[in-house]
Protein backbone atom coordinates (compact mmCIF):
# COMPACT_ATOMS: atom_id res chain seq x y z
CA UNK A 1 0.00 0.00 0.00
CA UNK A 2 2.90 2.48 0.88
CA UNK A 3 4.71 3.92 -2.11
CA UNK A 4 8.36 2.19 -1.02
CA UNK A 5 9.88 2.97 -4.45
CA UNK A 6 8.84 6.50 -4.47
CA UNK A 7 9.76 6.98 -0.99
CA UNK A 8 13.69 5.68 -1.64
CA UNK A 9 13.93 8.00 -4.57
CA UNK A 10 12.82 10.84 -2.62
CA UNK A 11 16.39 11.74 -0.77
CA UNK A 12 15.61 11.67 3.10
CA UNK A 13 15.38 15.35 3.84
CA UNK A 14 16.45 15.51 7.31
CA UNK A 15 14.48 18.18 8.72
CA UNK A 16 10.66 17.30 7.50
CA UNK A 17 9.87 15.91 10.50
CA UNK A 18 10.36 19.51 11.76
CA UNK A 19 7.33 20.56 9.33
CA UNK A 20 5.15 22.59 11.29
CA UNK A 21 2.21 20.68 10.61
CA UNK A 22 3.81 17.56 11.60
CA UNK A 23 3.91 15.33 14.83
CA UNK A 24 7.30 15.20 14.84
CA UNK A 25 9.29 12.37 15.84
CA UNK A 26 7.08 9.73 17.59
CA UNK A 27 7.61 6.43 19.29
CA UNK A 28 5.55 3.18 19.32
CA UNK A 29 4.70 1.67 22.59
CA UNK A 30 2.99 -1.98 23.55
CA UNK A 31 0.05 -2.79 25.41
CA UNK A 32 -0.18 -6.46 27.08
CA UNK A 33 -2.81 -8.01 27.71
CA UNK A 34 -2.41 -9.93 30.51
CA UNK A 35 -5.74 -12.05 30.82
CA UNK A 36 -6.95 -14.89 28.39
CA UNK A 37 -7.95 -13.96 24.96
CA UNK A 38 -10.71 -15.74 23.06
CA UNK A 39 -11.25 -15.33 19.24
CA UNK A 40 -14.74 -15.82 17.08
CA UNK A 41 -13.51 -19.37 16.63
CA UNK A 42 -13.39 -20.27 19.94
CA UNK A 43 -9.57 -20.56 20.29
CA UNK A 44 -8.02 -18.44 22.95
CA UNK A 45 -4.70 -17.32 23.93
CA UNK A 46 -3.13 -16.49 27.21
CA UNK A 47 -2.91 -12.52 27.00
CA UNK A 48 -1.69 -10.78 23.34
CA UNK A 49 0.41 -7.42 22.86
CA UNK A 50 -0.73 -4.52 20.32
CA UNK A 51 1.89 -2.48 19.05
CA UNK A 52 0.34 1.39 19.16
CA UNK A 53 1.04 5.29 18.71
CA UNK A 54 -0.73 7.78 19.41
CA UNK A 55 -0.44 11.52 18.80
CA UNK A 56 -2.24 14.29 20.37
CA UNK A 57 -3.34 14.06 23.98
CA UNK A 58 -6.36 12.29 25.54
CA UNK A 59 -8.76 15.89 27.12
CA UNK A 60 -10.46 16.02 30.50
CA UNK A 61 -13.77 14.72 29.11
CA UNK A 62 -11.45 11.64 27.84
CA UNK A 63 -14.15 12.05 24.70
CA UNK A 64 -11.62 13.81 22.00
CA UNK A 65 -9.86 10.13 20.35
CA UNK A 66 -10.05 9.35 17.18
CA UNK A 67 -9.03 5.74 16.12
CA UNK A 68 -7.34 5.33 12.98
CA UNK A 69 -7.24 1.84 11.32
CA UNK A 70 -4.80 0.06 9.60
CA UNK A 71 -5.25 -1.43 5.89
CA UNK A 72 -3.77 -5.22 5.13
CA UNK A 73 -0.24 -3.88 4.77
CA UNK A 74 -0.27 -1.37 7.20
CA UNK A 75 1.00 -0.80 10.90
CA UNK A 76 0.33 1.47 13.80
CA UNK A 77 2.60 4.04 12.48
CA UNK A 78 -0.14 6.27 10.64
CA UNK A 79 1.86 9.68 11.17
CA UNK A 80 5.24 11.21 11.83
CA UNK A 81 8.48 9.94 11.89
CA UNK A 82 10.63 7.58 13.69
CA UNK A 83 13.40 9.44 13.95
CA UNK A 84 15.33 12.27 12.58
CA UNK A 85 16.72 10.42 9.20
CA UNK A 86 13.53 8.30 8.70
CA UNK A 87 13.16 8.53 4.70
CA UNK A 88 9.74 8.04 4.82
CA UNK A 89 6.70 9.54 7.51
CA UNK A 90 4.00 7.31 8.70
CA UNK A 91 1.33 5.92 6.36
CA UNK A 92 -1.37 8.89 7.00
CA UNK A 93 1.05 11.42 7.60
CA UNK A 94 -0.58 13.49 5.07
CA UNK A 95 -4.08 13.03 6.73
CA UNK A 96 -2.99 13.74 10.48
CA UNK A 97 -0.74 16.39 12.61
CA UNK A 98 -1.19 19.48 14.11
CA UNK A 99 -3.79 21.35 11.61
CA UNK A 100 -4.06 18.90 9.23
CA UNK A 101 -7.58 17.16 8.44
CA UNK A 102 -7.26 14.93 11.42
CA UNK A 103 -6.11 17.83 13.75
CA UNK A 104 -3.84 16.15 16.45
CA UNK A 105 -4.25 19.89 18.34
CA UNK A 106 -8.09 18.64 18.78
CA UNK A 107 -7.83 15.04 18.61
CA UNK A 108 -5.97 12.20 20.31
CA UNK A 109 -5.43 10.13 17.73
CA UNK A 110 -4.42 6.52 18.14
CA UNK A 111 -3.13 3.43 15.45
CA UNK A 112 -2.60 0.02 16.37
CA UNK A 113 -1.22 -2.70 14.78
CA UNK A 114 -3.71 -5.62 14.64
CA UNK A 115 -4.18 -8.95 15.74
CA UNK A 116 -2.58 -10.99 13.66
CA UNK A 117 -0.37 -8.81 12.64
CA UNK A 118 3.55 -8.86 12.49
CA UNK A 119 4.55 -5.23 13.16
CA UNK A 120 4.91 -5.65 17.22
CA UNK A 121 1.63 -7.05 17.33
CA UNK A 122 0.38 -10.64 18.51
CA UNK A 123 0.35 -12.74 15.72
CA UNK A 124 1.64 -16.09 13.87
CA UNK A 125 5.27 -14.99 14.20
CA UNK A 126 5.09 -14.64 18.23
CA UNK A 127 6.15 -17.51 20.59
CA UNK A 128 4.06 -19.76 21.65
CA UNK A 129 4.92 -19.50 25.28
CA UNK A 130 3.33 -23.61 25.75
CA UNK A 131 6.36 -24.37 23.24
CA UNK A 132 8.92 -21.26 22.92
CA UNK A 133 8.58 -21.31 18.68
CA UNK A 134 6.27 -19.40 17.11
CA UNK A 135 3.03 -20.04 16.03
CA UNK A 136 3.16 -20.12 12.92
CA UNK A 137 -0.31 -21.71 11.67
CA UNK A 138 -0.97 -22.54 14.86
CA UNK A 139 -1.81 -19.04 16.07
CA UNK A 140 -5.74 -18.99 15.98
CA UNK A 141 -7.86 -17.97 13.16
CA UNK A 142 -8.24 -14.07 13.74
CA UNK A 143 -11.32 -12.23 12.41
CA UNK A 144 -12.18 -8.59 11.90
CA UNK A 145 -13.84 -9.04 14.82
CA UNK A 146 -10.96 -10.18 16.94
CA UNK A 147 -9.17 -7.40 16.02
CA UNK A 148 -11.75 -4.67 16.93
CA UNK A 149 -12.38 -6.78 20.44
CA UNK A 150 -8.26 -6.44 20.53
CA UNK A 151 -8.13 -2.84 20.06
CA UNK A 152 -11.20 -1.84 22.46
CA UNK A 153 -9.21 -3.24 25.38
CA UNK A 154 -6.30 -1.44 24.49
CA UNK A 155 -8.70 1.84 24.43
CA UNK A 156 -9.82 0.90 28.07
CA UNK A 157 -6.01 0.84 29.27
CA UNK A 158 -5.56 4.29 27.60
CA UNK A 159 -8.51 5.62 29.99
CA UNK A 160 -10.71 6.20 26.41
CA UNK A 161 -14.43 6.66 27.54
CA UNK A 162 -15.85 6.92 24.23
CA UNK A 163 -14.15 7.40 20.91
CA UNK A 164 -15.24 10.99 19.21
CA UNK A 165 -14.61 9.17 15.83
CA UNK A 166 -12.86 5.87 14.12
CA UNK A 167 -12.03 5.47 10.78
CA UNK A 168 -10.26 3.73 8.38
CA UNK A 169 -9.41 2.74 4.69
CA UNK A 170 -9.90 -0.78 2.90
CA UNK A 171 -9.62 -2.96 6.24
CA UNK A 172 -9.38 -0.46 8.04
CA UNK A 173 -12.79 0.34 6.92
CA UNK A 174 -13.92 -2.75 7.41
CA UNK A 175 -12.52 -2.61 11.31
CA UNK A 176 -14.29 1.27 11.63
CA UNK A 177 -17.72 -1.02 10.61
CA UNK A 178 -17.64 -3.57 12.89
CA UNK A 179 -16.41 -0.96 16.21
CA UNK A 180 -19.76 1.02 15.76
CA UNK A 181 -21.61 -1.98 15.06
CA UNK A 182 -19.93 -4.30 18.26
CA UNK A 183 -19.66 -0.85 21.02
CA UNK A 184 -22.71 1.64 19.87
CA UNK A 185 -21.88 4.22 22.73
CA UNK A 186 -18.68 3.62 22.66
CA UNK A 187 -18.47 5.13 18.58
CA UNK A 188 -19.72 8.09 18.02
CA UNK A 189 -18.95 8.70 14.28
CA UNK A 190 -17.22 6.64 11.71
CA UNK A 191 -15.44 7.16 8.44
CA UNK A 192 -15.13 4.31 5.94
CA UNK A 193 -12.75 5.26 2.99
CA UNK A 194 -11.99 2.79 -0.11
CA UNK A 195 -14.27 -0.50 1.94
CA UNK A 196 -16.95 -2.71 1.55
CA UNK A 197 -19.29 -4.78 3.58
CA UNK A 198 -18.32 -8.16 1.67
CA UNK A 199 -15.51 -9.17 -0.82
CA UNK A 200 -16.68 -9.62 -3.93
CA UNK A 201 -15.77 -13.35 -5.44
CA UNK A 202 -12.99 -11.05 -7.59
CA UNK A 203 -11.44 -9.82 -4.53
CA UNK A 204 -11.36 -12.98 -2.84
CA UNK A 205 -9.91 -15.12 -6.14
CA UNK A 206 -6.57 -12.42 -5.82
CA UNK A 207 -6.34 -12.90 -2.34
CA UNK A 208 -6.27 -16.23 -2.87
CA UNK A 209 -3.90 -16.04 -5.29
CA UNK A 210 -1.63 -14.44 -2.79
CA UNK A 211 -1.95 -17.18 -0.49
CA UNK A 212 -1.52 -19.91 -2.82
CA UNK A 213 2.16 -18.34 -4.00
CA UNK A 214 3.17 -18.16 -0.14
CA UNK A 215 1.65 -21.92 0.81
CA UNK A 216 3.16 -23.07 -2.71
CA UNK A 217 6.86 -21.76 -1.99
CA UNK A 218 8.72 -25.30 -0.25
CA UNK A 219 10.14 -23.04 2.48
CA UNK A 220 6.48 -21.96 3.63
CA UNK A 221 6.88 -25.38 5.76
CA UNK A 222 3.72 -25.67 6.59
CA UNK A 223 4.35 -22.21 8.15
CA UNK A 224 7.39 -23.54 10.24
CA UNK A 225 9.86 -21.25 9.20
CA UNK A 226 12.56 -19.42 10.87
CA UNK A 227 12.10 -15.48 11.46
CA UNK A 228 14.38 -14.49 8.85
CA UNK A 229 13.96 -17.10 6.23
CA UNK A 230 10.36 -17.76 5.38
CA UNK A 231 8.38 -18.20 1.76
CA UNK A 232 9.62 -15.05 0.76
CA UNK A 233 9.63 -15.74 -2.98
CA UNK A 234 5.91 -16.50 -2.50
CA UNK A 235 5.53 -13.65 -0.18
CA UNK A 236 7.14 -11.08 -2.77
CA UNK A 237 4.88 -12.82 -6.09
CA UNK A 238 2.03 -11.98 -3.69
CA UNK A 239 2.67 -8.68 -2.94
CA UNK A 240 3.39 -7.95 -6.37
CA UNK A 241 0.15 -9.13 -7.61
CA UNK A 242 -1.95 -7.47 -4.69
CA UNK A 243 -0.03 -4.12 -5.43
CA UNK A 244 -1.80 -4.30 -9.19
CA UNK A 245 -4.76 -4.10 -7.26
CA UNK A 246 -4.73 -1.17 -5.21
CA UNK A 247 -3.57 1.03 -8.54
CA UNK A 248 -5.44 1.09 -11.28
CA UNK A 249 -4.85 0.92 -15.29
CA UNK A 250 -4.82 5.23 -15.66
CA UNK A 251 -3.04 5.20 -12.38
CA UNK A 252 -0.08 3.03 -14.01
CA UNK A 253 -0.25 3.97 -17.09
CA UNK A 254 0.39 7.88 -16.07
CA UNK A 255 3.28 6.74 -13.64
CA UNK A 256 4.80 4.07 -16.14
CA UNK A 257 3.52 3.80 -19.29
CA UNK A 258 5.58 1.71 -21.22
CA UNK A 259 8.85 3.41 -20.35
CA UNK A 260 11.90 1.24 -19.84
CA UNK A 261 14.47 0.96 -17.40
CA UNK A 262 17.88 3.46 -18.45
CA UNK A 263 19.67 0.10 -17.82
CA UNK A 264 17.45 -1.87 -20.21
CA UNK A 265 18.79 -1.14 -23.80
CA UNK A 266 15.93 -1.62 -26.48
CA UNK A 267 17.63 -4.39 -28.05
CA UNK A 268 17.90 -6.69 -25.06
CA UNK A 269 16.53 -10.40 -25.52
CA UNK A 270 16.28 -10.60 -21.74
CA UNK A 271 14.12 -11.80 -19.11
CA UNK A 272 15.74 -9.42 -17.33
CA UNK A 273 13.38 -6.40 -15.36
CA UNK A 274 12.73 -3.97 -18.90
CA UNK A 275 9.84 -2.32 -18.01
CA UNK A 276 9.78 0.24 -15.06
CA UNK A 277 6.86 -1.35 -13.58
CA UNK A 278 8.64 -4.44 -13.39
CA UNK A 279 11.21 -3.32 -11.59
CA UNK A 280 8.69 -1.11 -9.92
CA UNK A 281 6.44 -4.49 -8.67
CA UNK A 282 10.04 -6.38 -8.10
CA UNK A 283 11.04 -3.17 -5.69
CA UNK A 284 7.18 -3.99 -3.72
CA UNK A 285 7.92 -7.52 -3.57
CA UNK A 286 11.74 -7.17 -2.27
CA UNK A 287 11.01 -4.55 0.08
CA UNK A 288 7.71 -5.87 1.74
CA UNK A 289 9.15 -9.56 2.00
CA UNK A 290 11.37 -7.49 4.90
CA UNK A 291 9.13 -6.13 6.51
CA UNK A 292 5.91 -8.68 7.07
CA UNK A 293 5.61 -12.11 7.87
CA UNK A 294 4.47 -14.48 5.52
CA UNK A 295 1.95 -16.30 7.88
CA UNK A 296 0.04 -12.60 8.97
CA UNK A 297 -0.29 -12.40 5.66
CA UNK A 298 -2.29 -15.67 5.21
CA UNK A 299 -4.47 -14.91 8.39
CA UNK A 300 -5.28 -11.12 7.46
CA UNK A 301 -6.27 -12.02 3.83
CA UNK A 302 -8.36 -15.03 5.43
CA UNK A 303 -9.60 -12.10 7.74
CA UNK A 304 -10.51 -10.10 5.39
CA UNK A 305 -12.30 -12.70 3.24
CA UNK A 306 -14.58 -13.92 5.82
CA UNK A 307 -15.71 -10.60 6.80
CA UNK A 308 -19.74 -10.21 6.03
CA UNK A 309 -21.37 -8.56 9.03
CA UNK A 310 -25.02 -9.18 6.90
CA UNK A 311 -24.04 -12.95 6.77
CA UNK A 312 -24.74 -13.61 10.77
CA UNK A 313 -27.92 -10.91 10.74
CA UNK A 314 -29.70 -11.97 7.51
CA UNK A 315 -29.23 -8.55 6.12
CA UNK A 316 -26.76 -5.18 6.13
CA UNK A 317 -29.12 -3.09 7.32
CA UNK A 318 -29.99 -5.53 10.55
CA UNK A 319 -26.17 -5.90 11.10
CA UNK A 320 -26.39 -1.93 11.36
CA UNK A 321 -29.18 -2.13 13.65
CA UNK A 322 -27.17 -1.06 16.59
CA UNK A 323 -25.35 1.80 15.41
CA UNK A 324 -24.94 5.23 16.80
CA UNK A 325 -22.18 6.30 15.26
CA UNK A 326 -22.83 8.96 12.61
CA UNK A 327 -21.21 7.40 9.35
CA UNK A 328 -19.41 9.28 6.08
CA UNK A 329 -18.50 6.86 3.43
CA UNK A 330 -15.91 7.29 0.74
CA UNK A 331 -15.70 5.95 -2.74
CA UNK A 332 -12.99 6.30 -5.18
CA UNK A 333 -13.95 6.17 -8.90
CA UNK A 334 -10.98 4.23 -10.10
CA UNK A 335 -11.02 1.74 -6.90
CA UNK A 336 -11.67 -1.84 -9.23
CA UNK A 337 -10.84 -4.06 -5.83
CA UNK A 338 -13.53 -1.97 -3.46
CA UNK A 339 -15.37 0.11 -5.69
CA UNK A 340 -17.59 2.75 -5.42
CA UNK A 341 -20.67 0.03 -5.83
CA UNK A 342 -19.72 -2.10 -2.59
CA UNK A 343 -18.96 1.32 -0.36
CA UNK A 344 -22.35 3.56 -2.19
CA UNK A 345 -23.87 -0.27 -0.17
CA UNK A 346 -22.88 0.56 3.28
CA UNK A 347 -24.02 3.60 2.94
CA UNK A 348 -27.44 3.29 1.56
CA UNK A 349 -28.06 -0.05 4.34
CA UNK A 350 -26.97 1.92 6.90
CA UNK A 351 -29.65 4.67 5.34
CA UNK A 352 -32.24 2.06 5.11
CA UNK A 353 -31.79 1.30 8.81
CA UNK A 354 -32.26 4.63 9.91
CA UNK A 355 -28.78 5.84 10.68
CA UNK A 356 -27.39 9.13 9.82
CA UNK A 357 -24.86 8.52 7.01
CA UNK A 358 -23.42 10.29 4.09
CA UNK A 359 -21.44 8.60 1.00
CA UNK A 360 -18.97 11.52 -1.30
CA UNK A 361 -17.40 10.06 -4.21
CA UNK A 362 -14.06 11.33 -5.01
CA UNK A 363 -12.82 10.94 -8.91
CA UNK A 364 -9.14 9.75 -9.09
CA UNK A 365 -6.97 7.44 -11.13
CA UNK A 366 -5.19 6.18 -8.16
CA UNK A 367 -7.53 3.16 -7.81
CA UNK A 368 -7.88 1.29 -4.12
CA UNK A 369 -4.99 3.26 -2.43
CA UNK A 370 -6.52 6.52 -3.36
CA UNK A 371 -7.90 7.05 0.10
CA UNK A 372 -4.02 8.07 1.06
CA UNK A 373 -4.32 10.49 -1.77
CA UNK A 374 -3.14 13.99 -1.15
CA UNK A 375 -6.21 15.87 -2.44
CA UNK A 376 -7.52 19.19 -0.68
CA UNK A 377 -11.37 17.81 -0.80
CA UNK A 378 -11.06 14.77 0.80
CA UNK A 379 -9.19 16.86 3.33
CA UNK A 380 -12.09 19.17 3.70
CA UNK A 381 -14.26 16.42 3.63
CA UNK A 382 -13.33 14.53 5.98
CA UNK A 383 -12.00 17.43 8.51
CA UNK A 384 -15.78 18.90 8.22
CA UNK A 385 -17.32 15.92 9.13
CA UNK A 386 -14.89 15.28 12.36
CA UNK A 387 -14.90 19.14 13.70
CA UNK A 388 -18.39 19.52 13.49
CA UNK A 389 -19.98 20.08 16.77
CA UNK A 390 -22.27 17.04 17.82
CA UNK A 391 -25.60 19.66 17.98
CA UNK A 392 -26.49 20.42 13.74
CA UNK A 393 -24.92 23.78 13.12
CA UNK A 394 -26.60 26.37 11.15
CA UNK A 395 -25.37 28.99 9.21
CA UNK A 396 -28.43 30.89 8.30
CA UNK A 397 -31.35 32.74 9.79
CA UNK A 398 -34.60 32.82 7.86
CA UNK B 1 -28.42 38.24 -4.81
CA UNK B 2 -30.37 39.48 -1.70
CA UNK B 3 -33.60 39.23 -3.12
CA UNK B 4 -32.68 35.21 -4.65
CA UNK B 5 -31.76 34.31 -1.30
CA UNK B 6 -35.28 35.95 0.01
CA UNK B 7 -37.09 34.35 -2.29
CA UNK B 8 -35.16 31.06 -1.24
CA UNK B 9 -36.06 31.24 2.35
CA UNK B 10 -40.26 31.69 0.98
CA UNK B 11 -39.54 28.60 -0.67
CA UNK B 12 -38.81 26.39 2.55
CA UNK B 13 -40.99 28.53 4.79
CA UNK B 14 -44.42 26.67 2.72
CA UNK B 15 -42.45 23.27 2.37
CA UNK B 16 -41.71 23.75 6.00
CA UNK B 17 -45.71 24.49 6.87
CA UNK B 18 -46.16 21.34 4.88
CA UNK B 19 -43.72 18.73 6.00
CA UNK B 20 -44.69 16.77 9.87
CA UNK B 21 -42.81 17.40 12.69
CA UNK B 22 -40.40 14.46 13.32
CA UNK B 23 -40.73 12.89 9.90
CA UNK B 24 -38.28 11.42 7.93
CA UNK B 25 -37.33 13.02 4.66
CA UNK B 26 -35.45 13.16 1.29
CA UNK B 27 -34.63 15.82 -0.38
CA UNK B 28 -33.60 15.30 -4.05
CA UNK B 29 -30.78 17.84 -5.01
CA UNK B 30 -30.22 18.97 -1.57
CA UNK B 31 -27.50 21.06 -2.46
CA UNK B 32 -25.42 22.41 0.56
CA UNK B 33 -28.18 21.49 2.67
CA UNK B 34 -29.93 24.63 3.30
CA UNK B 35 -33.68 23.11 3.32
CA UNK B 36 -32.48 19.92 5.48
CA UNK B 37 -30.72 22.37 7.98
CA UNK B 38 -33.56 24.82 7.98
CA UNK B 39 -36.56 21.41 7.97
CA UNK B 40 -33.94 20.10 10.99
CA UNK B 41 -34.21 23.18 13.17
CA UNK B 42 -38.02 24.05 12.87
CA UNK B 43 -39.92 20.07 12.36
CA UNK B 44 -36.58 18.34 14.21
CA UNK B 45 -37.03 15.75 10.58
CA UNK B 46 -34.39 12.78 9.72
CA UNK B 47 -33.38 13.95 6.68
CA UNK B 48 -31.43 12.87 3.86
CA UNK B 49 -30.28 14.49 0.79
CA UNK B 50 -29.27 13.73 -2.71
CA UNK B 51 -26.54 15.33 -4.58
CA UNK B 52 -24.64 15.26 -7.70
CA UNK B 53 -21.79 17.36 -6.93
CA UNK B 54 -18.73 16.02 -4.24
CA UNK B 55 -18.51 19.54 -2.49
CA UNK B 56 -22.31 19.76 -2.02
CA UNK B 57 -21.84 16.54 0.02
CA UNK B 58 -19.47 17.99 1.77
CA UNK B 59 -20.75 20.92 2.68
CA UNK B 60 -23.81 18.47 4.26
CA UNK B 61 -21.75 16.61 5.87
CA UNK B 62 -19.67 19.28 7.60
CA UNK B 63 -23.06 20.67 9.04
CA UNK B 64 -24.20 17.15 10.49
CA UNK B 65 -26.68 16.27 7.48
CA UNK B 66 -26.54 13.07 5.62
CA UNK B 67 -26.28 13.28 2.20
CA UNK B 68 -25.20 10.63 -0.63
CA UNK B 69 -23.44 12.04 -3.94
CA UNK B 70 -25.23 10.11 -6.57
CA UNK B 71 -28.05 9.45 -8.89
CA UNK B 72 -31.35 10.32 -7.37
CA UNK B 73 -33.48 7.63 -9.09
CA UNK B 74 -30.56 4.69 -8.31
CA UNK B 75 -30.61 6.14 -4.90
CA UNK B 76 -34.32 5.63 -4.54
CA UNK B 77 -34.47 2.43 -6.05
CA UNK B 78 -32.42 0.88 -3.21
CA UNK B 79 -35.23 1.72 -0.44
CA UNK B 80 -38.41 -0.19 0.22
CA UNK B 81 -42.04 1.37 -0.85
CA UNK B 82 -42.63 4.05 1.75
CA UNK B 83 -39.67 4.59 3.58
CA UNK B 84 -39.53 8.13 3.08
CA UNK B 85 -42.89 10.46 4.81
CA UNK B 86 -41.82 13.03 1.92
CA UNK B 87 -39.72 13.51 -0.70
CA UNK B 88 -38.96 16.65 -1.84
CA UNK B 89 -38.34 18.00 -5.00
CA UNK B 90 -37.68 21.58 -5.08
CA UNK B 91 -36.14 23.53 -8.08
CA UNK B 92 -34.69 20.58 -9.06
CA UNK B 93 -37.47 19.21 -11.38
CA UNK B 94 -36.76 21.07 -14.59
CA UNK B 95 -33.10 19.85 -14.37
CA UNK B 96 -34.13 15.76 -14.46
CA UNK B 97 -33.41 13.85 -17.60
CA UNK B 98 -36.20 11.61 -16.43
CA UNK B 99 -38.75 14.07 -14.41
CA UNK B 100 -41.29 11.18 -14.77
CA UNK B 101 -39.56 8.39 -13.73
CA UNK B 102 -38.76 10.35 -10.90
CA UNK B 103 -41.96 11.75 -9.80
CA UNK B 104 -43.02 7.90 -10.21
CA UNK B 105 -40.00 6.81 -8.44
CA UNK B 106 -40.61 9.20 -5.07
CA UNK B 107 -44.41 8.10 -4.99
CA UNK B 108 -43.31 4.87 -4.75
CA UNK B 109 -40.31 5.29 -1.77
CA UNK B 110 -42.01 8.27 -0.17
CA UNK B 111 -45.72 8.51 1.25
CA UNK B 112 -45.89 12.11 -0.27
CA UNK B 113 -43.58 14.08 -2.59
CA UNK B 114 -43.44 17.41 -2.61
CA UNK B 115 -42.43 19.04 -6.11
CA UNK B 116 -41.33 22.99 -6.12
CA UNK B 117 -40.64 24.93 -9.42
CA UNK B 118 -41.02 27.98 -11.21
CA UNK B 119 -43.74 28.50 -13.78
CA UNK B 120 -42.51 29.24 -16.72
CA UNK B 121 -46.05 30.40 -17.46
CA UNK B 122 -45.74 33.28 -15.84
CA UNK B 123 -46.89 36.69 -17.76
CA UNK B 124 -43.33 38.32 -17.11
CA UNK B 125 -41.94 35.38 -18.78
CA UNK B 126 -44.26 35.28 -21.84
CA UNK B 127 -43.85 39.03 -22.44
CA UNK B 128 -39.59 38.60 -22.13
CA UNK B 129 -40.24 35.94 -24.44
CA UNK B 130 -42.57 37.70 -26.87
CA UNK B 131 -40.43 41.34 -26.71
CA UNK B 132 -37.04 39.80 -26.41
CA UNK B 133 -37.63 37.00 -28.39
CA UNK B 134 -34.93 35.11 -25.98
CA UNK B 135 -34.26 33.00 -23.29
CA UNK B 136 -35.99 33.94 -20.36
CA UNK B 137 -33.88 35.94 -17.99
CA UNK B 138 -34.76 37.39 -14.64
CA UNK B 139 -33.58 36.77 -10.81
CA UNK B 140 -33.82 33.46 -10.96
CA UNK B 141 -32.59 32.26 -14.09
CA UNK B 142 -29.58 35.03 -14.69
CA UNK B 143 -27.64 33.10 -17.36
CA UNK B 144 -27.94 33.14 -20.80
CA UNK B 145 -27.87 29.98 -22.86
CA UNK B 146 -24.81 29.27 -23.38
CA UNK B 147 -24.05 29.81 -19.36
CA UNK B 148 -26.81 27.90 -18.68
CA UNK B 149 -27.45 23.63 -17.35
CA UNK B 150 -29.71 22.31 -20.17
CA UNK B 151 -33.09 23.04 -18.20
CA UNK B 152 -36.76 21.79 -19.25
CA UNK B 153 -38.57 24.77 -18.49
CA UNK B 154 -42.50 24.01 -17.26
CA UNK B 155 -45.39 25.87 -16.30
CA UNK B 156 -48.24 25.39 -13.73
CA UNK B 157 -50.86 24.14 -16.56
CA UNK B 158 -47.92 21.80 -17.91
CA UNK B 159 -47.75 20.16 -14.48
CA UNK B 160 -51.04 20.01 -13.33
CA UNK B 161 -51.73 18.31 -16.82
CA UNK B 162 -48.70 15.76 -16.01
CA UNK B 163 -50.66 14.94 -13.05
CA UNK B 164 -53.74 14.48 -14.45
CA UNK B 165 -52.20 11.90 -17.02
CA UNK B 166 -50.55 9.68 -14.94
CA UNK B 167 -53.30 9.76 -12.08
CA UNK B 168 -51.35 11.40 -9.83
CA UNK B 169 -53.27 13.12 -6.90
CA UNK B 170 -52.61 16.34 -6.19
CA UNK B 171 -53.11 16.40 -2.20
CA UNK B 172 -52.08 20.34 -1.84
CA UNK B 173 -51.10 23.33 -3.59
CA UNK B 174 -49.69 26.37 -3.16
CA UNK B 175 -49.34 29.22 -6.28
CA UNK B 176 -47.60 32.55 -5.45
CA UNK B 177 -47.35 35.87 -7.32
CA UNK B 178 -43.99 36.85 -8.68
CA UNK B 179 -43.17 37.98 -5.02
CA UNK B 180 -43.19 34.17 -4.34
CA UNK B 181 -44.98 35.52 -1.38
CA UNK B 182 -48.42 36.57 -1.38
CA UNK B 183 -50.70 33.65 -2.93
CA UNK B 184 -52.34 33.78 -6.22
CA UNK B 185 -55.68 32.78 -6.46
CA UNK B 186 -56.32 33.36 -9.85
CA UNK B 187 -55.36 32.14 -13.41
CA UNK B 188 -51.64 30.27 -11.55
CA UNK B 189 -50.62 29.82 -15.02
CA UNK B 190 -50.87 33.27 -15.51
CA UNK B 191 -50.10 35.13 -12.64
CA UNK B 192 -48.22 33.02 -10.61
CA UNK B 193 -44.06 33.14 -10.19
CA UNK B 194 -44.39 29.71 -8.59
CA UNK B 195 -45.86 27.13 -7.31
CA UNK B 196 -45.41 23.84 -5.05
CA UNK B 197 -47.81 20.44 -5.17
CA UNK B 198 -48.02 17.89 -2.61
CA UNK B 199 -48.24 14.79 -4.32
CA UNK B 200 -49.80 11.38 -3.38
CA UNK B 201 -50.52 7.84 -4.95
CA UNK B 202 -54.32 7.96 -6.05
Amino acid sequence: MIDDVQAQRAPAQPRRHLAADDVGIVRPRDYTHPGLFTFTSGQSIQGFTLRYETYGSLNATRDNAVLVCHALSGDHHCAGWHSEVDPKPGWWNNLIGPGKAVDTRRFFVICANVLGGCQGSTGPSSINPETGQPYGIRFPFVTIRDMVHAQKLLLEHLGVDELHAVMGGSMGGMTAMLFAIEYPSFTRRQIIMASTANESAQAIAFNEVGRQAIMQDPAWNNGDYPREGGPRVGLAIARMMAHITYLSDAGMDRKFGRRKRESAGGESYTFDAQFEVESYLRHQGQSFINRFDANSYLYITRAIDQFDPAKASGSLERAFAPVLAESLVVGFTSDWLFPPEQNREIALALLRAGKRASYAELSTDLGHDSFLLESPDLYALVRGFLERPDAYHFDFAI
Amino acid sequence: MGKLVEKRTVDMQVIGEWVEPQSRVLDLGCGRGELMAYLVQAKQVQATGVDLDFDKISACASRGLSAYQGDMTAFMRAFPDRHFDRIICSRTVHELDDPAGVVLEALRVGSTVTVGFVNHGFWKNRVDALVRGRKVRNAVYTTSWHDSRPANPLSIADFEDFCREKSIRVARRAHLMGDWRRPCAVLPNLFAGYALYDLARS
